[in-house]
């Protein structure tokens, strides 16, 4: 009697309904269950940045607070993606992004504005790692995009991008360039060598005329690793690559690459570290850890890239690697994104690789 | 002469076709033995053929790199729920569908093997704007779901294909006999459709452990599949463990061909018993 008294008034759909959400309940997320917060998930990409994450920041999170940080491996449109689909509950609570996804995430208002009094290290973030965030982040390490070169065969290096171009147009060497379809191209390269040879954002005549001319002496690659391997194969002797990626491929023993950062300055290519909005206060705590001097002195020792904190004193391998952000040139992201399907449209026409 | 000539003719058509069969099979072979050789490599880069001799450290750093063995066994786990799932829902629906006199069965089934004419990265986002407006967000519930979908048009179609071949005159004597439909089905009908089950769960097996687009968006810390794993991996790094990673998936789809082989037998599969 008892039991149907708990019934009355259901019918027989309401009561599968209710045994089928309870059955589901284990598989739910746990952020939807539990209102404590015990841990927080953070965004990485995967190979060695995971590594250098989980030792560096996690760690130091994990040591400062008592919360654990699960990683979530993988890139930001799939994260940002997800915390759009769940803005009152998203499943990553700290995201790393790049400019140009950090600005989606601005405009779609998926993450909090920063501040000194959020997150302390801040103070110590020159401004420039700020505003690329838009104010609602800060890039937390770089790299630079320059020349990288076999030594074997490219006994003289060039200085310059202009210079660059140049010798790659009398052909002295095979060079090695991204196509537009690789996503940093439109930065690292298009822009870079656009500003370089006298055009801008706004100008790419300078770029794409040396590159009709430097075509004949150009193999093109679609992703990062595919440079590497086409040095290796002995395809291509110099091309534009991130002094850190370099570094890593030395590492891995092939002692005969080498970078140059060029005189106009090699093309700033950092990551920015956010919070996402609704996710618990403790997250800014992460993201306070990953502008640590000590935390972002680590993570430079094991990827070569440099960080942001202006306290960070480098090993002196290290210094002699890194690029020096003033060294560096700041793209126009956020032109460059509004630019990008005519420059992708130019591209195909003209040079359709 | 005659003879002579057809001799030679004959010869020369059969030469040609066994060329072709072994110029297919090696475009469709060489590319795997490639990746299976480089992940024996012991060289820190992809290199074919391998340049410093051969090494297991690849499998080794799979099994260290946490992400991968974590993902590696999530996958699986996707893999054979999604199938299950796939088979509970697909196999009435098929049976229904196929016997069904109405006008709006083809419309129906038209629609459940919808999934496969959708770009996945569509279905994909759209599952996850879909999932996370109802309540289940990213999570494993989730991901099991969205497989599901893709999943289940395989299965739906070997059944209905099966079944569509077996005469109703089978299931009509045995209910003439006295059975009732649920000794119809478990005595008469699933034996006959067993075959086109164990195809369409096999298809989806194997297209939802390769599957990226779908997975890329339910992802979790928990709940990332291999896929994913190994493309965020091969952004930043670009060592034979991924090759490693893509030979122990290999390895894993034919263990379970094999098993299916032993338990079952591949010959009967999609042929009506």
């Amino acid at each position: 009697m008892k039991d149907r008294s708990i019934l009355k008034g259901l019918d027989r759909r309401q009561v599968l309904a209710g045994l089928g959400a309870a059955a589901t309940l284990p598989l739910m997320p746990r952020t939807a269950l539990a209102a404590d917060v015990k841990q927080i998930t953070v965004t990485s990409y995967g190979g060695i940045w995971e590594r250098a994450i989980r030792e560096c920041f996690v760690t130091d999170f994990k040591a400062r607070t008592g919360v654990d940080a699960e990683v979530l491996i993988g890139g930001p449109p799939q994260w940002i993606s997800q915390i759009e689909a769940n803005k009152d509950n998203p499943p990553i609570h700290v995201l790393v992004a790049t400019p140009d996804s950090a600005a989606v995430a601005v405009k779609a208002g998926l993450v909090d504005p920063i501040s000194v009094e959020k997150v302390p290290n801040l103070a110590n973030v020159p401004q420039q790692f700020i505003d690329m965030a838009l104010g609602h982040g800060a890039a937390f390490d770089y790299g630079a995009a320059g020349l990288a070169y076999n030594k074997d065969t490219v006994k003289n290096p060039p200085k310059s991008i202009k210079e660059f171009v140049e010798r790659t147009i009398a052909g002295e060497w095979k060079a090695g360039l991204p196509t537009i379809s690789y996503a940093p191209a439109p930065q690292a390269f298009v822009w870079s060598f656009a500003d370089a040879l006298g055009g801008g954002v706004e100008n790419l005549d300078p770029f794409f005329a040396a590159m009709q001319k430097m075509r004949p002496n150009v193999v093109f690659w679609t992703g990062v690793t595919d440079f590497l391997n086409l040095m290796d194969a002995g395809e291509v002797d110099i091309g534009v690559y991130y002094d850190g990626r370099t570094w890593a491929h030395y590492d891995t023993g092939k002692t005969y690459i080498d970078f140059i950062n060029p005189e106009e300055g090699g093309v700033m290519s950092p990551v920015c570290t956010m919070k996402v909005k609704n996710a618990p206060e403790i997250a800014w705590e992460y993201v306070n850890s990953m502008l640590a001097p000590g935390p972002q002195a680590e993570f430079a020792k094991i990827l070569n890239y440099g960080v942001t904190n202006t306290q960070v004193q480098y090993d002196e391998l290290r210094q002699k690697r890194i690029t020096p952000w003033e060294k560096t040139r700041f793209p126009p992201n956020d032109r460059i994104g509004e630019l990008l399907p005519a420059w992708t449209e130019r591209w195909n026409k003209e040079i359709g690789a | 002469m005659e003879g002579w000539s057809y001799y030679w003719e004959n010869r020369g058509s059969r030469l040609l076709l066994t060329a072709y069969v072994v110029a297919f099979f090696i475009f469709l072979i060489a590319p795997i033995l490639i990746v299976v050789v480089v992940s024996f490599s012991a060289t820190s880069y992809v290199a074919f053929p391998p340049r410093e001799g051969l090494s297991l450290q690849w499998f080794q750093r799979f099994w260290e790199y946490k992400p991968f063995l974590n993902s590696l066994i999530v996958s699986i786990q996707i893999a054979l729920l999604s199938a299950a799932l796939g088979a509970l829902l697909g196999v009435p629906a098929a049976l229904a569908l196929v016997r069904s006199r109405r006008r709006l069965a083809n419309t129906v089934m038209t629609f459940l093997l919808s999934p496969l004419s959708m770009p996945l990265i569509v279905l994909g986002f759209a599952l996850l704007f879909f999932l996370s407006r109802i309540g289940f967000g990213v999570s494993f519930l989730s991901l099991l779901i969205a497989h599901t979908v893709v999943s289940l048009p395989y299965i739906v179609r070997t059944v209905a294909g099966v079944y569509r071949g077996i005469s109703p005159e089978f299931e009509e004597t045995a209910a003439i006999l006295g059975a009732n439909r649920w000794q119809v089905f478990v005595n008469v009908t699933l034996p006959m459709i067993k075959p086109g089950i164990f195809a369409g769960a096999l298809f989806a097996m194997l297209i939802s452990l390769d599957n990226l687009p779908i997975s890329y968006f339910f992802g979790s810390a928990e709940t990332n599949t291999l896929p994913v794993v190994m493309l965020s991996y091969l952004e930043h790094q670009f060592d034979p463990s991924v090759a490693a990673a893509s030979t122990i998936q290999l390895l894993v789809a034919i263990v379970g061909l094999v098993i299916l082989e032993r338990t079952y037998g591949l010959q009967r599969i999609g042929m009506p018993t």
